[in-house]
């Protein structure tokens, strides 16, 4: 008893020694959100954790936050513009009303962070150390950025638009502004969102924020103030160096040839196994095994599994839609006949042919981790 | 003389130690002064990086207006407790705050 006394104590020790080096100031709440990862507070950088993946839609109180600048204050609804400027035959101040008076659409999207799973990287790169869980599925609605743009006439010879939100960067920090060819502005499931799940969260970017199904997250401006068609792309740090991948592999641990950086356009294909959690331990019997699956503009075609490191692989059941954008939720029903250590994995394929990697291409960001999923569990005899 | 030698030598090691920890008790005030206006430690304590790293992520917040009065003991003090020779933390956890505004 004593014993268990004094290492109960050495422990609460370690755990206050770990909680200054973390700079936890005990207790951090994120207001409207389940207990989450937190790689960062202010701003909120928050990753899902793992088993609160087990629904088609990720509930808005459990999906990740990405910020780059501080949120903004408080946004008044009624008093929220979005201007359309440059070029165009006829600028205009958009109300949310005005946006509410357009034909309203929903999709299902997957958003994800560029940099989820930065922290697979080897050898490790600066930036949120993001697991599996900067990741999440939910229902977006309101018009067409296609429809917005027509109140303003955009004139044809423009080949970008420019996305800027209400958030300002402190001291020197750039302003987060982003580009996207006028292609993808003008694609019919590219909205302008007025809300996530029928919620308008001022943390994911609400009253109005941009959704550009199928592109990594950094293409999801929030709070959206201005909208500015324009013959080249901006050439703010967010766009340059931010949020460019090389054109052709580089060695591990080296540095970026800025020349051959190009701006990150799409997703790869990729599956996450959400369920059993990584080196739990199981009773043997009818077991599980759970997750998602997805592939920016594609579809899933099929998931596939081992649970012995890689030698075998079979076919995952996929119950949801085959949709482009939407992830694909997929279930292995698994019976081991043995008690012991399972290496078990994943690997998607999509609509295009496209396959996870064993090993993703190191990148000086860590952007776009993509590599077959796995994890370790223990199946423990009767 | 052997042992006067001995002694030396400890009382030097010892000073070069206590210097660094001099240094890096610095570069954490450094920290605190520099780095906390624009975001939480948590950011900078998540990460393993080498020394070459760390001054590249210093040049930019440089650029991006950070004044650091003490940027060599930072660096050290960064290096020292989050280089990329160091074990990863365990992630923290937010306490649950479901259904609050």
């Amino acid at each position: 008893m004593q014993a268990n006394r004094r290492e109960l104590f050495g422990a609460m020790l370690a755990v206050a020694a770990a909680a200054r080096m973390n700079g936890a100031d005990d207790g951090v709440t994120i207001p409207g959100k389940r207990p989450m990862i937190v790689h960062n507070d202010r701003p909120e950088d928050l990753e899902t954790p793992l088993q609160y993946f087990d629904s088609y839609l990720t509930p808005v109180d459990a999906f990740f936050v990405r910020q780059h600048l501080p949120r903004p204050a408080a946004i008044d609804p009624a008093a929220h513009r979005v201007a359309i400027t440059g070029m165009v035959s006829k600028p205009v101040e958009l109300s949310l009303d005005d946006l509410r008076k357009l034909p309203q659409f929903t999709v299902t999207a997957t958003l994800e962070c560029t940099g989820n799973g930065r922290a697979f990287y080897s050898p490790k790169l600066p930036g949120i150390q993001w697991g599996r869980g900067a990741v999440g599925n939910a229902e977006w609605r309101g018009p067409k950025l296609s429809d917005v743009l027509k109140l303003a006439g955009v004139d044809p010879q423009a080949e970008f638009l420019e996305i800027d939100g209400a958030d300002t960067g402190l001291l020197a920090t750039p302003d987060f502004v982003r580009s996207m060819p006028m292609r993808k502005a003008l694609h019919p499931a590219t909205l302008l969102a007025l809300s996530m799940n029928r919620e308008t969260p001022q943390i994911h970017g609400f009253p109005v924020r941009l959704i550009v199904p199928g592109w990594d997250g950094t293409s999801w401006v929030k709070w959206v103030t201005r909208l500015t068609p324009a013959a080249k792309e901006t050439s703010g740090f967010f766009m340059n160096p931010g949020y460019r991948y090389p054109k052709f592999a580089l060695p591990p641990g080296t540095p970026a040839r800025p020349a051959e950086l190009e701006v990150i356009e799409g997703m790869p294909v990729k599956s996450t196994i959400t369920a059993p959690a990584d080196q739990g331990k199981l009773p043997i019997g009818a077991l599980s095994i759970r997750g998602f699956a997805w592939a920016g503009e594609n579809q899933i075609e099929r998931v596939e599994i081992s649970t012995d490191g890689g030698s075998r692989w079979q076919d995952a059941e996929l119950p949801s839609a085959k949709l482009p954008f939407a992830w694909r939720l997929w279930r292995f029903p698994w019976r081991p006949t043995a008690p012991g250590y399972y290496t078990i994995l994943s690997r998607a394929t999509d609509s295009a042919g496209r396959v996870q990697p064993f090993v993703p291409a190191w990148n000086p960001s860590g952007y776009l981790w993509n590599g077959i999923d796995r994890i370790g569990v223990t199946v423990e005899a009767a | 003389m052997k042992l006067i030698l001995i002694l030396w030598a400890c009382s030097i090691a010892a000073y070069a130690l206590a210097a660094d920890q001099a240094t890096i008790d610095r570069g954490q005030k450094e920290e605190g002064r520099a780095c906390l206006p624009c975001h939480s430690l948590r950011l900078i304590h998540s990460q393993r990086l080498s020394r070459a790293a760390w001054n590249k992520e210093l040049d930019k917040m440089a650029g991006w207006g950070t004044k650091m009065q003490d940027r060599d003991a930072l660096v050290e003090y960064l290096v020292t407790n989050f280089g990329d020779d160091k074990p990863v933390s365990p992630p923290a956890m937010s306490a649950d705050g479901a259904g609050k505004k």
